[in-house]
């Protein structure tokens, strides 16, 4: 220390001022480094946000037909399109995650380890309980429609594979796939996502049922095929759920507040308020609750309720991006007073 | 024993050996020569291949200097009023901090791990083990640092191993051996906890009365995360050296989502039943 300065500081009781010192540096506002993202946002680009929507469209068409089921509603259209949907989105949902993985050879090392507390591990699971579940009833099935021909393996398939049972045991696993997404999102650090985790998995799975419900709808629809009553009860319940998934992400909306505002940003809007909002909800809304039901108004709605479900994914995936990438974000977020605790009330 | 870290900043001088020292002990690839315009760090940010990263935090004052100047008074303390009768209100502030992975005691990246691959280690510091990993990035947006990343052509997260190959040589981390000012201390946690306290008390004792350790329960390790295994003594706020004040354990809300799901699946499937209703 220099002379003078150990005069100033004797003189100061031992305090010295420094430039360090927050309170006597008026030109610190600047609270970020540069600008650069404090946290790292994920990877994802389509694969994603498409398994995303495939899952919740397997999760609701087994919630729907195993209701029907349940209430001893046999309709062998509905049964038919709803085991092969459960088919193709079980096969598809794999592909498009072990596609995404940065070793993709190495994707059954997701089944060395069952960790409840990762959603990425429990949705795994659930995805291959679900999907070979599913795959047995597809079996059934196609033993049952002919075809694997008519030989000893399609009648040992049908003598072999329980329906009711493997439905009902089909079911959790299916509705887990469906909500569990929107909690493999809001378990990471990512603002926008972490801030809704109380009402991101209701709101997959409102969505993801809205979805299955305007796909099957619209394979009846397409092949003419299915009992009225099962249109009747698909249109009805789109309805509910259309209201339902409407209020949902409404709810999500504000509670998201300030950090939900990359959905309505440049990039996202049109995705976010064009796509989910208004061609997702608003319209078929619209179409569904307005005059007689007609073929033609049930199918574009379920077009464009499948379509919302898709644009509703994929903008909140972007959206998390943006908000990841963002440092005033999360140092809000992260900054003690608003940020989401365990016991916040929604 | 678990052992950590302890970075004090207020020692450090910007060299980067901590970083070269890493890069070449773990053979981490060079991140290219990009130019950030931003001070002299031209890294930015932790990542799979940078373990170490010296951040840069700079905000000169624009005030001319005048009068009879005492610079070496200067560079040591700076004073009001300054020395020779300088009129300058600050030199600006010019600090550095030598990031790293913050061996969380509740670690998201290893809660969030689908495969398994972060452990804890026979240190009790966090290890992603390579041979495991695949590369499905779900660590990534789940640290509240930003450590990890995954790495380009390898496609699996890679992030600080706290030198795991040289502890169990009985050798410090790299960057705790090469660092000149010994910013960067190795230790047990509870030896380098009295350590960081000592040492803030006697910054405290100068004058320093901001100088604070981050990496607690109180702040920077908070909302489930329970501390942090490497420690950092700090002289400003959290955010200007890119770190958040209070970060949350993300896997804390995940009890919670599921509940709130099954509710959803229960609601959603009574809507069902009563739509079959005539
Ligand atoms: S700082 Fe990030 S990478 Fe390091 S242990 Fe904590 S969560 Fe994992
Ligand atoms: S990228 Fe590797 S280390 Fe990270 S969560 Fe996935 S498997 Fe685990």
């Amino acid at each position: 220390m220099s002379e003078a300065t150990r005069e100033s500081v004797q003189q100061s009781n031992g305090k010295v001022e420094t430039s360090h010192h927050p309170q006597t540096d008026p030109k610190r506002n600047d609270k970020h480094y540069y600008g650069i993202p404090p946290i790292k946002h994920a990877h994802w680009t389509w694969q994603i946000p498409v398994y995303f929507w495939i899952g919740g469209i397997g999760a609701g068409t087994q919630l729907f037909s195993t209701v029907a089921q349940l209430l001893g509603h046999e309709d062998a259209a509905l049964k038919r399109a709803s085991r092969y949907t459960v088919l193709v989105t079980m096969i598809l949902s794999p592909i498009l995650l072990i596609w995404d993985l940065g070793r993709p050879e190495r994707f059954y090392n997701m089944m060395r380890i069952l960790k409840l507390r990762s959603p990425m591990s429990t949705q795994s699971w659930s995805l291959l309980t679900f999907g070979n579940l599913g795959g047995l009833l597809a079996a059934r099935q196609a033993a049952e429609d002919g075809l694997l021909g008519r030989n000893a393996l399609s009648r040992l398939l049908l003598r072999l594979i329980p329906e009711r049972l493997l439905s009902v045991l089909a079911l959790p696993f299916g509705l887990f796939v469906g909500f569990n997404t929107g909690n493999l999102i809001s378990a990471t650090s990512v603002p926008l996502w972490a801030r809704n985790w109380a009402l991101m998995a209701p709101t997959f799975l409102a969505s993801g049922t809205s979805t299955a419900l305007s796909w099957l709808s619209l394979v009846l629809h397409l092949t003419r095929s299915g009992e009225a009553k099962t249109l009747r009860a698909l249109h009805r319940a789109e309805k509910a759920t259309i209201v339902i998934e409407a209020g949902l992400i409404a709810v999500s909306l504000v509670r998201m507040s300030r950090w939900g505002k990359p959905l309505f940003s440049k990039s996202v809007a049109p995705l976010f308020v064009g796509g989910a909002l208004v061609a997702g909800i608003v319209a078929p809304f619209a179409l569904l609750f307005s005059g007689r039901e007609t073929r033609g108004k049930n199918i574009l709605s379920s077009l464009l309720v499948l379509a919302g479900g898709l644009a509703f994914r994929f903008s909140l995936i972007k959206a998390g991006r943006i908000s990841a990438d963002d440092p005033e974000a999360y140092f809000t977020f992260a900054s003690g007073e608003s940020a989401p605790q365990p016991e916040d009330k929604v | 024993m678990a052992t950590g870290f302890l970075t004090d900043t207020t020692v450090c001088i910007g060299c980067k050996a901590c970083e070269v020292a890493c890069k070449q002990w773990n053979q981490l690839p060079a991140d290219g020569y990009e130019l950030t315009g931003d001070s002299y760090d031209n890294t930015g940010h932790l990542s799979g291949t940078t373990w170490r990263h010296v951040a840069f935090i700079e905000n000169p004052k624009k005030r001319r200097l005048t009068g009879d100047v005492d610079l070496v008074a200067l560079a040591e303390d700076v004073t009001e009023p300054l020395p020779g009768g300088a009129e300058l209100d600050a030199l600006g502030r010019w600090a550095f901090m030598s990031d790293v992975c913050k061996h969380c005691v509740e670690a998201p990246c290893q809660q969030a791990c689908p495969t398994g691959s972060i452990i804890r280690n026979e240190f009790d510091n966090v290890y992603i083990q390579p041979d495991v990993c695949n590369g499905c990035g779900y660590c990534v947006p789940a640290c509240p640092y930003g450590v990890i990343t995954q790495v380009p052509h390898d496609g699996r997260a890679f992030k600080c191993t706290l030198c795991y190959d040289r502890q169990i040589d009985g050798l410090e981390p790299a960057c705790a051996k090469a660092c000149p000012t010994n910013s960067i201390q190795f230790g047990d946690v509870e030896d380098l906890k009295v350590v960081a306290e000592e040492r803030v008390r006697e910054l405290h004792d100068k004058g320093y009365t901001q100088a604070y350790v981050w990496g607690t329960p109180e702040v920077g390790g908070t909302g489930g995360i329970n501390g942090n295994h490497s420690k950092f003594v700090l002289m400003d706020e959290p955010e200007a050296y890119n770190l958040p004040k209070h970060p949350y354990l993300p896997q804390e809300k995940v009890k919670g989502g599921v509940i709130a799901g099954a509710v959803a699946a229960g609601v959603l499937g009574a809507v069902v039943a009563l739509a079959f209703r005539d």
